[in-house]
């Protein structure tokens, strides 16, 4: 099966900010555009951010508009769970399989919820990075869109199956669902494959997973959201301690040849953004951000101004590098003050791990020939028909973003002329 | 602390040309502090060491007791986010202190550089073959002769019991090379410690420990620590050293009192009982410990040789001539130690003699370049780890002794 499209189609490989922009730009002026996301709804990461700054609006204000700019452009052709397989040809006449993996349900789905109520089986909530559960066939998030459920079969039981298969009015639910393969010509290709929050495991000096205290600021974006696993408070997990402490530590993960090499740019500013959340909730909770140096874009200098002398915030030059559980379900964080010259012990309820930002296409990416640079990010090379946007290409805001995607969409249309 | 030191660019080649020429990746984290298992709460290292090298700021490390603490066990090197090998910048700050500290000069700059080493084989290689030549006793034995005097004729004999030929041979060049050592020792020891009390701010003390409670309270347990190495059981990235470390260090305690144990028979006892020459039964009970204390010397040299290439392979550590001369001349010591023994035992006496030459040349090496090479780590380190005793002690923290 192959899907044709006019001269100078467009695939756009990933669908949060930057691709979604991306596949705007270059529908609109004409020309065809696939957009494929691996996950079950478009929106990647944003989708899952409280609030963004710099006007710390929440994520609808910026993605809804998009879902709707695209609902209404018959240029783009949406495909979530898809996932690239092969590129061969060459810019102008690429021949691109993709593949779809099973939804296990179809476009008769009005997102009525009746099946999940019938489910019996839950899995780990995988959009709220596992601090809770959800049933086996769920709604990715409140506002995912397409606005369609998605199964887990191999988390079902037979029972369960049958019981979510009688329970949709719709028949929707088709257990016997195959992946799908397909062709599509295209001129050019946009990646905007984005980025994964470092796997925090693997900073084994802080023992991470020795204390539920520990979370990573993405966690602390679920939390803060009022369609997060805690309804918008931000408590201990574990316990549901409200913390009365917290620590912050800057770089884990980053800036670090053990981990990743790159600064991942926005750490710094996500958590002065996490001071406000928690400020809005405890006003008088101490807070210590412990850092090598404090990396604020200079448009966001008066953010950091104004939260750099909350009274009750403590800034320590020096990066923790030991976290010691203790009994009453807090941690103590280590660290040597650079400026004194004298190691620090901070107990506090709570520690966020600013985790960065990993480049998500990874080792794939360079089988389909796409080329990258030393830290993963895909270097763009338009005479090749290969493109980068966003996170894809390096580390950085939604506003940087939104301006490498239309630069992106720029690009590939031009190779299709 | 003032910070009226100039820095000193011919430290700064040094660092370099001794593997720490990684420092200027450092940008001042401080993970490494915080991960050294040796390092304190009020003295951490080895994040301030990191930058007053990468200023140059020699004479605060030299005098920085935390340098010669330092095991590099490389658990910070594994852990630094930029590579900097902050346990190599320490070794190299080591080495060049050693070199600083070291008289006389002329033999301390020989000492520190690989290139230099036919030199360092020569010296003791000619001053040997020339007390050889001009003994007389340079000549192979016959079978018999050697299996019955063994190496005690090397250097001769003379007929007449007061002292031996041998001996005095030996003494002359082994005492006068022991002399150096020690007394360069004692020179390069009081000038640290002086430099380390300055650094960290001890005065002129009110109350001065006397000579016998420095040592019941700062030295010897400064010593039991270190036969128990304590220290080394901490690190984690490099924790199989001590398995070396630990024969290593117990064969020369026990080389040592065999020495001494031969020395007494056969320079004092032997002047009156002429029969102690020669070599000993290999069921005399000191001999056995000598040939145990051998082989725990070559094996746990072993370790070590084999450690360190582990460490260099996966990129934990630098290869420097600083850290291979030392593994280099104990080996050296060992394996020529037990080869002209077991050349003595099967009666080999033509290669025996060559062995036995190259021996006296090895150890004539550890002995004379001792307080120079990485082997002065021996004296230094203990003396940094009773001067940390001494640091953070009562004399020292006491309020009265404070103006
Ligand atoms: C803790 C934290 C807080 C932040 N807060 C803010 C903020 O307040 N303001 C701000 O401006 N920025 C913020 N950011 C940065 C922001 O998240 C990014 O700028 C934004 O997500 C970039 O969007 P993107 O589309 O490039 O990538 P993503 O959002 O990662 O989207 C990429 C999409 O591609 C898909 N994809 C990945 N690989 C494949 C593949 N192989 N095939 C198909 N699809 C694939 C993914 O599923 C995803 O949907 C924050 C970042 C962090 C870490
Ligand atoms: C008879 C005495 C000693 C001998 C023969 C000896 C021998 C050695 C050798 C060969 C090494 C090199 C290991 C390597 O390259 O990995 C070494 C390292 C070391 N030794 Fe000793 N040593 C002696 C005494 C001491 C003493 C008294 C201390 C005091 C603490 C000490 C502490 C250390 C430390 C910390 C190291 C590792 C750091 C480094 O490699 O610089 N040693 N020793
Ligand atoms: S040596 Fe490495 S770990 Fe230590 S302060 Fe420098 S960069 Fe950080
Ligand atoms: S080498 Fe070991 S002892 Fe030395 S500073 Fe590094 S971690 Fe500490």
């Amino acid at each position: 099966m192959s899907d044709t499209a006019g001269n100078g189609a467009v695939l756009v490989v990933g669908g949060g900010i930057s691709g979604l922009t991306a596949a705007l730009e270059a529908a609109e002026v004409g020309n065809d555009v696939f957009i494929i996301d691996k996950n079950p709804y478009f929106g990647g990461r944003v989708a899952q951010l409280n609030q963004y700054f710099p006007k710390l609006c929440p994520p609808t204000c910026g993605l809804e508009i998009n879902f709707k700019r695209i609902k209404d452009n018959r240029k783009v052709r949406t495909y979530t769970m898809t996932t690239v397989k092969s590129v061969s040809g060459g810019p102008g006449n690429f021949e691109v399989t993709l593949e779809t993996a099973p939804r296990y349900v179809n476009s008769n789905c009005t997102a009525c919820g009746d099946c999940s109520d019938a489910c019996t089986d839950e899995i780990d909530n995988a959009f709220n990075f596992g601090m809770d559960k959800c049933k086996a066939i769920y709604l990715p998030h409140e506002m995912a869109f397409p606005r369609r459920f998605v199964l887990d079969k191999d988390a079902c039981s037979e029972e369960c199956l049958s019981a979510i298969k009688g329970a949709c009015k719709y028949d929707a639910v088709d257990t016997e669902m195959q992946p799908k393969v397909f062709t599509i010509n295209v001129a050019s290709i946009v990646w905007a494959t984005g980025w994964d929050p470092y796997d925090y495991k693997k900073l084994d000096n802080l023992k991470p997973e020795s204390s539920s205290a520990i979370i990573t600021n993405m966690m602390m974006e679920r939390m803060a959201s009022d369609n997060g696993p805690t309804g918008g408070k931000i408590i201990r997990p574990g316990d549901g301690k409200e913390p009365e402490s917290f620590a912050f530590v800057q770089c884990a993960g980053s800036r670090d040849e053990n981990h990743l090499e790159h600064c991942s740019y926005i750490c710094c500013m996500a958590t002065f953004k996490h001071m406000t959340y928690i400020r809005e909730r405890y006003p008088e909770a101490k807070i210590y951000v412990f850092y090598i140096d404090l990396r604020t874009p200079g448009k966001y200098e008066h953010f950091r101004e104004k939260l750099m002398s909350d009274e009750n915030a403590e800034f320590i030059k020096g990066k923790v590098a030991d976290i010691i559980a203790e009994d009453d379900g807090g941690v103590t964080v280590v660290a040597e003050n650079a400026v004194t010259g004298v190691k620090m012990k901070q107990k506090v309820d709570m520690c966020v791990l600013a985790t960065g930002m990993q480049p998500a296409l990874g080792e794939a990416g360079k089988a389909l020939g796409v080329a990258m640079d030393g830290n993963g990010f895909v270097v763009s090379e338009p005479e090749k028909g290969m493109i980068a946007a966003g996170c894809a290409k390096s580390a950085v805001d939604v506003y940087t973003s939104g301006q490498s995607s239309t630069a992106a969409a720029l690009k590939a249309i031009q190779i299709g002329r | 602390m003032s910070m009226n030191v100039q820095p000193d660019l011919d430290f700064i080649k040094d660092m370099k040309a001794a593997g720490g020429d990684t420092l200027k990746n450092c940008f001042q984290c401080a993970t490494c502090s915080v991960v050294c298992p040796l390092s304190s709460d009020d003295n951490p290292f080895p994040r301030r060491e990191m930058i007053f090298a990468q200023w140059g700021l020699k004479d605060k490390l030299i005098g920085d007791a935390n340098v010669l603490l330092c095991h590099q066990c490389g658990d910070c090197t594994a852990y630094c986010p930029r590579g900097a090998k902050p346990g190599d910048v320490l070794g190299a700050i080591r080495a060049y202190a050693y070199k600083f500290y070291g008289w006389p000069k002329g033999l301390a700059n020989l000492a520190s550089s690989g290139k230099n080493l036919p030199m360092l084989i020569g010296i003791p290689a000619v001053v040997i073959l020339v007390m050889w030549l001009i003994s007389g006793g340079m000549h192979i034995p016959s079978t018999e002769a050697f299996v019955h005097h063994g190496y005690g004729n090397f250097f001769g004999h003379w007929n007449f019991h007061l002292l031996a030929k041998n001996v005095f041979f030996i003494d002359l060049m082994f005492l006068t090379a022991a002399g150096i050592a020690v007394y360069g020792s004692y020179k390069g020891v009081t000038a640290m410690w002086k430099a380390m009390a300055e650094n960290a701010g001890v005065g002129e003390a009110l109350y001065r420990p006397s000579v016998p409670q420095f040592i019941k309270e700062f030295f010897w347990p400064a010593v039991v620590e270190i036969v128990e190495h304590e220290r080394f059981k901490k690190c984690e990235t490099n924790a199989d050293r001590i398995r070396g470390h630990l024969p290593l260090m117990w064969a020369f305690i026990a080389l040592l009192f065999v020495t001494a144990y031969s020395a007494f028979a056969q320079d004092v006892l032997g002047i009156f009982i002429p029969s102690l020459h020669g070599p000993m039964s290999l069921w005399n009970p000191v001999k056995i410990l000598a040939n145990v204390a051998a082989i725990a010397l070559v094996v746990g040299t072993g370790i070590l040789w084999g450690n360190r290439t582990q460490m260099e392979k996966d990129g934990q550590s630098s290869r420097t001539f600083y850290d291979w001369f030392l593994i280099w001349m104990i080996m050296a010591v060992g394996v020529t130690g037990i080869g002209a023994e077991l050349l003595r035992l099967i009666g080999i006496a033509s290669i025996g003699y060559v062995t036995y030459y190259l021996h006296l040349v090895a150890v004539m090496m550890l002995f004379l370049y001792m307080p120079y090479t990485k082997f002065a780590h021996l004296v230094y380190r203990t003396f940094a780890m009773t001067f940390e005793r001494y640091r953070d002690s009562a004399y020292v923290k006491n309020p009265i002794n404070e103006e």
